[in-house]
This record gives structure tokens, C-alpha cells and sequence, in this order.
């Protein structure tokens, strides 16, 4: 085969597979609330109401598109699309396995293994905020632009300690391929745990975790929405498949971040002590690794559902004061302890 | 020509145009987005990924983000720029500006010569281990002052902000 057709293979099958994801969260996400608040949730629709994502998104799809009269129309229509975009490609560095043989062809699990790879997550995750911003900006209401103008203070906040927290572990693994990285985390860590960066980096999983969840505006950090004060946020005058791209976005960032924590904090694809190869032929190997990864995505992904329905939310100024004044502080400590330690040790 | 270099070229100086022509703010610093964006394809052209990822993380995705808040801030979405463009003393300085960039640019331009192939690039350009030897050998100065001068605008901040020193 020739290289662009698996490319393109890799490119459309990962593309698939996050919108996937994004559809099964929906459900999760409903069925999950709905068991933590002693009810049953939405069950109608097919076995455990697992086709309702399915009715919800034909219900999306053929709502009347609506833009509001005082709205400006293209950036309305701009902003789900500025949102989704960067969602979607921050997937294309993620190792989401190890290698398949396919024809004696070596096939990395991956989309694109360049050697920048975590920095360009870090700068695709910052894009995401433009959609959020045109969404508020264009709808032209007063929630919408208060939703709006929080989210940029939010995020521009939060990427800090976020990028602190990965900059720890870039000193402890020395590369910015998060391939490499993987790699490195293989073997055990003091004689009996994984060799995991959660292991090696136990505060900065922690704030890096905090971090993700302000980034990705989930409770307890989704001021920008925060039903309960702004309506909806920016999207509040949204409806259709513009609101439909909104909340999908917002469930592909999802699982872009947990992808994040599984390959930089707990060893990617890897099975702990076992190594899958040694007794997997290339083809299930290549379909195991894949999904050990996914496992470990799919605890992450119902993390952020655990958390949502458990913990209230913040208000914004302690919003603000948690990410200036106590995660970037610590940020800096776990950096400054990890250099000295990779100092000392190297 | 290369078509992937007119392509970005392109994109950048005419987003650069509606940048400062368009009538609403946030439309303009949407201009401005296209330009950062196309500047930032145009040094991955140039094998500068690592120039190219900054780009994308700090000009769009830091200042720019905090340009926008400004507006968001400061603005509501019928506000028209209007006023501001047309005030004479902002165009005299722009152009100043403007020609000042220019005439720099023509100066660093004067001695490239075009034609014939290009340089090989050396071993390991624009990647990350050969950017930060030569950021912490060669342009160490040139860090450290723009780190002052960062440290100047700190201070600045903190006076301003503080009702009490």
C-alpha cells in the first residue's frame, strides 16, 4: 500500500473515532448522571438507551436552523466550526498504540510522530478559546458575551499551570515526542511500581489533572456555561447542529485531554509488568495495545463525568484565585523539584 | 514560484489588510488570528517547526487571547471602530511605524542575493535540542533583555494595579 493511503486510513479512522467517542460521552454522560441521582436516565431508545444519541443527533440535525435577528450571521455560523476544528486536530500527535504489521508493513499507531508533538497539542488546545469567544461575541446577548469573556480569562489562566506541569515532565523524559515518551515509560519504577510518569510525577499529574478540567470548562470549572447564573454561556443562543458541534467539541476535547494524561502520565498503550509483545503475534499486539490505550482513555473519560456530577461548582474569583495563586506556585515547586532531582540523578 | 509559499504569503498580507480595515474589533483580531496562523505555515515552510509552534501557542493562543478579552471586556458588539481609525494622529504614527518596519526590511533585504539552489541546512536544524543550545549560547544576550524588559512591564503592572504600595 502506498504511505498517503494509510495516512489517510490513520487519519480517518481517528476522526471517526473521536466523533464515536464524542457520541457514546453523550450517552455515558446521561446514564452515568442519571445513576449517581438515583434515577434511570434515558432508556427508551434501543438496549440501555443506547441508541439515543442517535435520535439526538437526527433531532439536531433536522431542527430549523435559527440565527438570531441581532446576531452577526458569519460569525455566528463561524464560531461552532472555530470551536471544533482545533478539538479535532490536537488528536493528530496522540500515539493511540503501539505498531500493527499489516502485508509486512510496519504501521505506527499514530498519526503523525513529530518530534514537537506535545508542543503542538499545547498549541492547538490553546486555539480552542476563538470558538468560544466568536460564539459569545456574534450571538450578540449579555450571557453570551459574559460566557464568552470568561472563558478567555479562564483559559488564558489555566494554560499556565498546564503547560507548567508538562514542561516537568518534558525535563524528565527529555523529548518533546510524546512517542518517545511512551517508550520511556516502560519497565518498573523502584523495583515493584509501573515505570509511569504518575508515579515519577505525582503533584504534577495532580495539578496538570486540575489544569485539563478548567481547560476543557468542565465542572467544577465550566463557569463559561454556568447554567445557573449566564443561561447557557456563549452557546446559549445556539440551536441545531451549531449547538450540536458545541457539545461535541467539547467531548472530543475530552477525550483529546484524557489521551494526554494516559500517554504522559500513565504509559500510554503499556500494560504494567506485562509486556504484550513477547507473547502477541504483530496484528494482535498492534489491536491489544490499541486498546490498553483506550481503557485507560475510557477511565479518564468517565472521570470527567464522576467529577461532574459530584462536586459543585467554583465561583469565579476562587476560579481565578485557585490558578494564579495556588496552581501556578506548586507548578513552579514540582518544576523546580524535578529539575533538581533530573539534576541530581542524570 | 512556490505555490505553498504565495499561498501563506497571500493569506497573511490580505488578512493583514482587514485587520486594519475592518469595522468591528473582534473581526479585526480574527484578522489578525489568519495572519499569526499564516505566519506560522510560512516558518514550518521554512523547516522551523518549533518557531511555527510558538507562534500558533504565544502570539495566537496567549496574546492575541488577551487582546480579545480586552475587547470583550471593554466593547459590546455594536461598537464601531470608526472613531479611532479616522483620528488623524493614530494614522501619522502608523505610518511612521509602518515605514520604519519597511525601511528595516530593505536594509536586512539589500545584500540577499536570489537565484541558485539553496544551502544545505545543517545537522539537526530547527529542532528543539539545536533552538535551545543556540538560544542559551549565541542569543543569550538578546534573552536576557527581553527578559527586563518584561520584568520592566511587571513592575509597571504591579504599580498600576496596587492601590497602596
Amino acid at each position: 500500500m502506498e504511505d498517503w493511503i494509510i495516512d489517510l486510513i490513520k487519519v480517518v479512522f481517528i476522526w471517526v473515532w473521536c466523533l464515536l467517542i464524542a457520541v457514546v460521552m453523550t450517552w455515558v454522560e446521561r446514564r452515568a448522571s442519571a445513576m449517581m441521582q438515583d434515577r434511570l436516565g434515558p432508556n427508551r431508545a434501543g438496549p440501555f438507551g443506547l441508541l439515543q444519541p442517535l435520535a439526538d443527533g437526527i433531532k439536531l440535525f433536522t431542527k430549523e436552523e435559527i440565527i438570531p435577528e441581532k446576531a452577526k450571521s458569519i460569525l455566528y455560523v463561524l464560531g461552532p466550526a472555530l470551536f471544533a476544528l482545533p478539538a479535532f486536530s490536537a488528536y493528530a500527535v496522540v500515539p493511540f498504540g503501539d505498531k500493527i504489521v499489516l502485508g509486512g508493513k510496519e504501521i505506527i499507531l499514530q498519526v503523525a510522530d513529530v518530534n514537537i508533538g506535545f508542543l503542538y497539542v499545547l498549541a492547538i488546545g490553546s486555539m480552542g478559546v476563538y470558538g468560544m469567544v466568536v460564539g459569545g461575541w456574534a450571538s450578540n446577548n449579555k450571557y453570551s458575551i459574559l460566557g464568552g469573556l470568561r472563558a478567555t480569562a479562564q483559559l488564558i489562566s489555566y494554560e499556565v499551570p498546564l503547560g507548567l506541569a508538562l514542561l516537568a515532565v518534558v525535563l524528565l523524559y527529555g523529548t518533546f515526542s510524546l512517542r518517545e515518551m511512551v517508550f520511556q515509560q516502560s519497565g518498573t519504577f523502584l523495583g515493584f511500581l509501573p515505570n509511569w510518569g504518575f508515579f515519577k510525577q505525582p503533584l504534577g499529574f495532580i495539578l496538570f489533572l486540575v489544569a485539563a478540567y478548567a481547560e476543557a470548562s468542565r465542572v467544577p470549572f465550566d463557569l463559561p456555561e454556568a447554567e445557573s447564573e449566564l443561561v447557557n454561556g456563549y452557546h446559549t443562543e445556539y440551536g441545531g447542529m451549531k449547538l450540536g458541534l458545541y457539545l461535541f467539541g467539547e467531548y472530543v476535547n475530552l477525550g483529546t485531554l484524557s489521551a494526554i494524561i494516559v500517554t504522559i502520565y500513565f504509559g500510554g498503550w503499556q500494560l504494567p509488568y506485562v509486556d504484550m509483545s513477547a507473547f502477541l503475534g504483530p496484528v494482535a499486539y498492534g489491536i491489544a495495545s490499541f486498546l490498553v490505550f483506550f481503557l485507560k482513555q475510557a477511565f479518564f473519560l468517565f472521570l470527567f463525568v464522576w467529577v461532574r456530577w459530584t462536586v459543585p461548582r467554583f465561583r469565579y474569583d476562587q476560579l481565578m484565585g485557585l490558578g494564579w495563586k495556588s496552581l501556578i506556585p506548586l507548578c513552579l515547586v514540582n518544576f523546580f523539584i524535578t529539575a533538581l532531582l533530573v539534576q541530581l540523578t542524570v | 514560484m512556490d505555490l505553498y509559499f504565495i499561498t501563506f504569503a497571500v493569506m497573511a498580507v490580505g488578512a493583514g489588510i482587514f485587520t486594519i480595515t475592518a469595522r468591528e474589533a473582534l473581526t479585526s483580531a480574527l484578522g489578525l488570528l489568519t495572519v499569526f496562523v499564516a505566519c506560522a505555515a510560512l516558518y514550518l515552510h521554512l523547516h522551523a517547526p518549533l518557531i511555527a509552534i510558538f507562534q500558533i501557542s504565544i502570539y495566537a493562543g496567549a496574546i492575541l487571547v488577551l487582546v480579545v478579552f480586552v475587547i470583550m471586556l471593554l466593547m459590546s458588539p455594536d461598537d464601531r471602530f470608526e472613531a479611532v481609525q479616522r483620528n488623524m494622529a493614530y494614522r501619522i504614527m502608523g505610518t511612521i511605524v509602518a515605514l520604519t518596519m519597511l525601511g528595516a526590511l530593505a536594509a536586512a533585504l539589500r545584500d540577499v542575493t536570489t537565484g541558485g539552489p539553496a544551502p544545505a541546512l545543517p545537522e539537526g536544524f530547527g529542532s528543539p535540542a539545536r533552538f535551545g543550545e543556540l538560544f542559551f549560547s549565541d542569543y543569550l544576550i538578546h534573552f536576557e533583555v527581553a527578559s527586563v524588559l518584561l520584568l520592566v512591564a511587571l513592575v509597571a503592572a504591579i504599580y498600576l494595579g496596587k492601590k497602596k504600595l
